[in-house]
C-alpha cells in the first residue's frame, strides 16, 4: 500500500550545497559547457572584430602622428574629422555615400519593377510557360553578382580604362562614359542580379494570399481594381518592404560590380571607398567608413524586423484558401510571354552568351577572330601577367582548389556550428547561454560582408595576445567566411533541432546512452539531411563570394573570385570572363542539383 | 525490487514559481502508480525528475537504498545510469532506425551480445504484438503501433522501473481502451514498478493500483483508486475524480434552500461539527422510495439526457441545479416533480478537507 507522509517544509538547502549538486549535474551534461565554449568562440569571432574596428576608428594609427599631432595609440577624433569634415571628406565619404544612395535606390526600383512584375506574371496570370518561367527567371541570382558587370564591359567598354575596348566601340560606335561606367550600368547590372530576390519574396507572398479575402471583397461589390488596391497591395506590403530593405542592404555591401564598373570613371561607393582606404593603408579612415556601413546595415535590418512585427498584426496570408485561380490575360497572353522571354534573355542569355563568346574571340564578339586560345593556349602573346589559356598553367586550378578547400571547410564548420547552436538552444539546460548564442550568431546578418571583413582585418592583421597575425592565412579566410554565413546556418540549425525536439535524445539517454553515443548515434544521424543542406547552401554562396574575401586574400590564397577580379585589373577581358564563367557554371550546377536532390526551394537558402 | 522514494522534493524554475512543492511520495515495489492531475500540476515534472531528465531544486529521490538525487548532499545519478524505462507522450522513436534497431538500442548500450539482443528485442516486440513490423521504420507505422514500439523499446531492457508520460493521450478512443488492458497485462507479466502520468481520471481509476492526485505542485491525495473515489481527501480531489463531477453545495453562515436542507439532515444525523460544504455524487442521487435514514427532497426535472446505458437528469432542487446519473431508465419528462434521495453525502470542512469524523459517525448511525 502506498504511504503518504506530510512533513513541514524544510528550509531550502544552503547555497553551497546546491552548487555542489549543480556542478555534479553539469559534469554529466556537457550541453552547458558546449554552450559556453560556443559563446566564447562566437564572441571572439563576431563581437571582437566589431570592437576592434570601432577602436581603430578612434585610436591614432602609426604614421598619422604628424598630421594629427598626437601619439600613436592615443584616443582621437582625427579620423572622424577626416572622414566627415575635412577638405577630402567629400572624396572620402560624402560623394561615395551619395553614390551609394543613388545606386541603392535605383537598383531597388529597377529590381522591384522587374521582380514585382514578373512575380505577378508567374503567380497570378495564365501566361504560357509560367512554371518554366518561374524557374528560369531565378537563374540570375545563381550567378555571381558581377557576372553582369563583366558582360556589360564586354559590350560597352570604351578606351578610357585601357585594355581592349568593348564590342560596340570595336564596331565603331562610340560609347560615352555614362553608358560605359558609373551609376547607370551599376544600377542596371545590380538590378538584373537582384530582381529574382524580389520575384521570390513577392511571388511567395502572392501565392499565399487567401483567395477568400479577395472573394469577400468582390462579393461586397468591389471592382477588380479596388480589390487590388485595397486588399492585395496592403497584404503584399510586408513582402515588398522586406524585399526593398534586403536589396538595399545587399547593395550596400556589394563590392564587385561598383569596382568593375565604377572605379574606371572614379565613381566610388562606400564599399569600394572602404576597399581603397584599406589598400592605401589608411586604417583609421577605413575603420570609420566600415563603422558607418555597419551602422547603416544594422538600421536596415532593424527597420525590416520592426516593419515585419507591425505587419504581422494584420497579415493573414497562408491558410487553406490559397490562391490557385489565375487571371486570364486574354489577348495579352503572348505579349506577356514575350516580355518574360525578353527579361530572361536580358538577364541570363545575353550576359552569359556575351561572356562565352568573348572568351572565344580575340576581338570581343567579332566572330571572324574565333579562337580557343583563351581557354587552352600554351602561350598567350600580350598577356604578361597570365601568359596562357585559363585551363593551362596552375593559377586557375590552384584558385579553384583554394575555393573548394576554403569555402568547403568554412561551410562544414558553419553547418556543424549551426547545428550545435540549435542543440544548445533546444536542450534548454542553459537558457541564458542559449539566448546569447541565438543573438550573437545572428549578428553577422546585420553587417554587410565587406564591413565585416574590414573589421576582421582590424582584429587579426596584427598579433594580439596569444593570437598571431592571421592576415594572409587560409585560416582567416575560413573563419571569416564561416562567421558571415553563420546566421543562416544557425537559424536552420535551430529550426531543425526545434522540429526534432529534445525527446529523441532523452529517450536515448534513458536507454543508457552517454552524451557521445547520443550525438553519434542519434542526433547527427537524424540531422544528416539538415547537415548536408547546411553545408551545401553556404558552399554555393561562398563560391560566388567576393566582397568578404577581396580584402583578405593574398597571392598564396587566391580564390576563383579574386583571381577573376585580378584579371579585370590587368585588363585581360577574355581571361577574366572565362574565370567568371567557371564560377557561374559551378554555382549554377550545384544550386540546381541541390534543389533537385533536396527538393528545397532556393528561397529558403536566400535567408530572406 | 525496492520502493521509489521522493522526500521533500521541490522544483522551481528560475524565480519563485514552484512546479513541485515539497513532495513526499513513496511508490511501493511492483505498484502501478498513477500521477493524476490537471495540466500544469507538476505531474510530468515529477516523472521527469524520477527519470533524471530534470533536476529538483531541493529534496531527495531514491530507489531503495540507491540515492539518485540529493540536493542537500550533492548526489546525482544521470538518467543514462538510472536503468529506468520511460515512454514519452509523442513516443520519441528514432526515425533513422528501424523498429528492431530502436528496440535493440538500449541493449546495445548495455553491451548485450548480438544474438541475445536480437532475441530479447523480438520477445519485447512480441509482447506488444508488433513483431510483424520489425524491419519497418517508425514513419511507416500507425500511431498505435508506434506507441507499442516505444513501449517495447523500454520493455526490452527489462527495467525495474517503467515511467509512462501520458502514453495513451495521442491514441484514438478504441486503441486507448485496448492499450489500457494491454498495459495492465504488461504490468502483471513484467512485474515492473510503473509510474504513469495522466490527466484522464478514467485511465487512472481503471489501471492503477495507487493513484496520487496532484494540483499546483502539491500532492492532494494518495490512495487506492476506489478508496479515492469513495473518500476523496478534499474538495479538489472530489471535484476532479468522477464524471460528471461531484456537486458540492457551500454551506454559508445562514444556509437556506438546498444548503439548509442538507445541513439540517447532517446535523440530525449527528455530524460532529458544522461542514463548510456538502458533496453529492450524481450517481448517488436516486429516485423513488427512500430508506428512512436518507436525505430526501422534491426535485423538478428540467432535462433528461439518455446515453444508451445511462441517463443523466438535470434537476432543480430548491434553489440549486444538480445532475443525477442513473443506470436504469428514468421515466420522467421535463416539468415532472420527483422525490429524490441519497444516503451518501461527503462532508468537507471550512478548509476544504474531508471531515473524516463524519465517515465514522455515518457508519455508526
Amino acid at each position: 500500500m502506498a504511504v503518504l507522509t506530510k512533513t513541514e517544509p524544510p528550509p531550502p538547502p544552503p547555497k553551497r550545497r546546491r552548487m555542489v549538486y549543480r556542478l555534479r549535474v553539469l559534469r554529466h551534461d556537457p550541453t552547458a559547457a558546449l554552450g559556453l565554449i560556443l559563446v566564447v568562440v562566437l564572441a571572439y569571432l563576431v563581437v571582437a572584430p566589431l570592437v576592434a574596428v570601432l577602436s581603430d576608428a578612434f585610436r591614432l594609427q602609426f604614421g598619422d602622428e604628424v598630421h594629427a599631432g598626437q601619439q600613436p595609440g592615443e584616443w582621437t577624433g582625427y579620423y572622424l574629422w577626416r572622414v566627415f569634415r575635412s577638405q577630402i571628406s567629400g572624396l572620402l565619404f560624402w560623394e561615395p555615400l551619395l553614390n551609394t544612395v543613388v545606386v541603392a535606390v535605383g537598383t531597388t526600383l529597377f529590381a522591384l519593377l522587374l521582380g514585382g512584375g514578373m512575380a505577378w506574371l508567374v503567380t497570378r496570370t495564365n501566361v504560357p510557360g509560367r512554371k518554366w518561367m518561374a524557374g528560369a527567371l531565378v537563374i540570375p541570382y545563381m550567378l555571381p553578382s558581377w557576372t553582369f558587370s563583366l558582360a556589360w564591359l564586354t559590350l560597352f567598354k570604351n578606351e578610357r580604362s585601357g585594355g581592349q575596348v568593348g564590342f560596340l566601340q570595336a564596331q565603331g560606335v562610340r560609347t560615352p562614359d555614362w553608358l560605359a561606367y558609373g551609376a547607370l550600368p551599376i544600377i542596371v547590372t545590380l538590378g538584373l542580379h537582384y530582381y529574382p530576390f524580389v520575384l521570390l519574396l513577392v511571388g511567395n507572398a502572392l501565392r499565399r494570399i487567401d483567395a477568400q479575402l479577395e472573394d469577400s471583397a468582390r462579393i461586397l461589390g468591389a471592382p477588380r481594381r479596388t480589390v487590388i488596391r485595397r486588399i492585395v497591395v496592403p497584404l503584399m506590403l510586408p513582402a515588398l518592404s522586406s524585399a526593398v530593405l534586403l536589396v538595399v542592404g545587399r547593395v550596400l555591401g556589394t563590392f564587385g560590380t561598383p569596382y568593375v564598373l565604377g572605379l574606371p570613371a572614379d565613381y566610388r561607393v562606400l564599399s569600394t571607398g572602404l576597399y581603397q582606404s584599406i589598400r592605401d593603408r589608411s586604417t583609421g579612415v577605413a575603420s570609420v567608413i566600415a563603422t558607418v556601413i555597419v551602422i547603416i546595415g544594422v538600421l536596415i535590418v532593424f527597420t525590416d524586423m520592426r516593419l515585419m512585427r507591425e505587419h504581422r498584426r494584420f497579415v493573414t496570408v497562408g491558410g487553406k484558401g490559397a490562391m490557385d485561380r489565375l487571371g486570364d490575360l486574354r489577348r495579352w497572353r503572348w505579349p506577356a510571354f514575350a516580355l518574360g522571354m525578353v527579361v530572361f534573355a536580358v538577364s541570363v542569355l545575353v550576359p552569359v552568351l556575351t561572356l562565352l563568346l568573348s572568351t572565344l574571340t580575340r576581338t570581343p564578339l567579332d566572330l571572324s577572330t574565333l579562337t580557343l586560345d583563351y581557354w587552352f593556349a600554351e602561350r598567350l602573346p600580350g598577356a604578361v601577367g597570365f601568359p596562357h589559356g585559363v585551363l593551362r598553367g596552375s593559377e586557375v586550378w590552384e584558385a579553384a582548389w583554394n575555393s573548394v578547400r576554403i569555402v568547403g571547410l568554412a561551410s562544414i564548420i558553419c553547418a556543424v556550428a549551426g547545428l550545435l547552436v540549435g542543440y544548445v538552444v533546444v536542450r534548454g539546460t542553459a537558457p541564458r547561454i542559449a539566448a546569447f548564442l541565438r543573438q550573437v550568431s545572428f549578428l553577422p546578418y546585420l553587417i554587410p560582408g565587406i564591413a565585416f571583413a574590414a573589421a576582421s582585418l582590424s582584429l587579426f592583421a596584427v598579433a594580439r595576445g596569444p593570437v598571431p597575425a592571421l592576415y594572409g592565412t587560409t585560416f582567416l579566410l575560413i573563419l571569416v567566411m564561416a562567421v558571415t554565413h553563420l546566421p543562416y546556418s544557425s537559424r536552420s540549425g535551430i529550426a531543425a533541432m526545434m522540429q526534432l525536439g529534445r525527446e529523441p535524445e532523452e529517450a536515448a539517454q534513458i536507454a543508457g546512452a552517454s552524451w557521445w553515443q547520443r550525438m553519434r548515434r542519434i542526433i547527427f544521424p537524424i540531422q544528416r539531411g539538415a547537415l548536408v543542406t547546411g553545408v551545401v547552401l553556404p558552399f554555393i554562396s561562398g563560391l560566388k563570394e567576393l566582397s568578404i574575401v577581396v580584402m583578405l586574400t593574398t597571392t598564396g590564397t587566391e580564390l576563383l573570385t579574386t583571381l577573376s577580379i585580378g584579371l579585370v585589373d590587368y585588363g585581360y577581358t577574355q581571361l577574366a570572363n572565362a574565370v567568371v564563367l567557371i564560377i557561374a557554371l559551378l554555382s549554377f550546377t550545384m544550386t540546381s542539383l541541390t534543389q533537385r536532390l533536396t527538393k528545397s526551394s532556393l528561397a529558403s537558402g536566400l535567408g530572406g | 525490487m525496492p520502493n521509489i522514494t521522493l522526500s521533500a522534493v521541490s522544483k522551481s524554475y528560475g524565480g519563485g514559481d514552484h512546479a513541485v512543492k515539497n513532495l513526499d511520495l513513496v511508490v511501493p515495489d511492483g505498484a502501478f502508480m498513477c500521477l493524476l492531475g490537471p495540466s500544469g500540476c507538476g505531474k510530468t515534472t515529477t516523472l521527469r525528475m524520477i527519470a533524471g531528465l530534470e533536476q529538483p531544486t531541493g529534496g531527495t529521490i531514491a530507489v531503495g537504498d540507491r540515492v539518485l538525487d540529493c540536493v542537500e548532499r550533492g548526489l546525482y545519478v544521470p538518467p543514462e545510469k538510472r536503468g529506468m524505462g520511460l515512454v514519452f507522450q509523442n513516443y520519441a522513436l528514432w526515425p533513422h532506425l528501424s523498429v528492431r534497431e530502436n528496440v535493440e538500442f538500449g541493449l546495445r548500450m548495455r553491451k548485450v551480445p548480438a544474438p541475445e539482443r536480437r532475441a530479447r528485442a523480438e520477445a519485447a516486440l512480441k509482447m506488444v504484438h508488433v513483431d510483424a513490423a520489425m524491419d519497418r521504420y517508425p514513419s511507416q507505422l500507425s500511431g498505435g503501433q508506434q506507441q507499442r514500439v516505444a513501449l517495447a523499446r523500454m520493455l526490452a531492457v527489462n527495467p525495474s522501473v517503467l515511467l509512462l508520460d501520458e502514453p495513451l493521450s495521442n491514441l484514438d478512443a478504441r486503441l486507448r481502451l485496448e492499450m489500457r488492458a494491454e498495459l495492465k497485462r504488461i504490468h502483471e507479466e513484467s512485474g515492473a514498478t510503473i509510474v504513469f502520468v495522466t490527466h484522464d481520471q478514467l485511465e487512472a481509476l481503471t489501471m492503477a493500483t495507487d493513484v496520487a492526485v496532484m494540483s499546483d505542485g502539491e500532492l492532494q491525495q494518495l490512495a487506492a483508486p476506489m478508496d479515492m473515489y469513495a473518500r476523496p481527501a478534499n474538495r479538489f480531489v472530489a471535484e476532479f475524480v468522477g464524471s460528471p463531477p461531484m456537486a458540492i453545495v457551500d454551506v454559508g453562515p445562514s444556509p437556506a434552500g438546498l444548503a439548509g436542507s442538507l445541513l439540517r439532515h447532517v446535523e440530525s444525523r449527528g455530524a460532529p461539527e458544522r461542514p463548510g460544504g456538502v458533496g453529492i455524487r450524481p450517481e448517488a442521487l436516486r429516485f423513488g422510495a427512500p430508506p428512512a435514514s436518507a436525505w430526501r427532497e422534491e426535485a423538478l426535472v428540467e432535462a433528461v439526457l439518455p446515453a444508451g446505458s445511462s441517463w443523466t437528469v438535470r434537476l432543480r432542487i430548491l434553489d440549486a441545479e444538480l445532475y443525477a446519473l442513473s443506470y436504469t431508465p428514468v421515466e420522467a419528462a421535463p416539468g415532472d416533480v420527483l422525490t429524490c434521495w441519497t444516503d451518501q453525502l461527503h462532508l468537507f470542512g471550512a478548509d476544504g478537507a474531508r471531515m473524516s469524523s463524519w465517515d465514522a459517525a455515518e457508519v455508526r448511525a
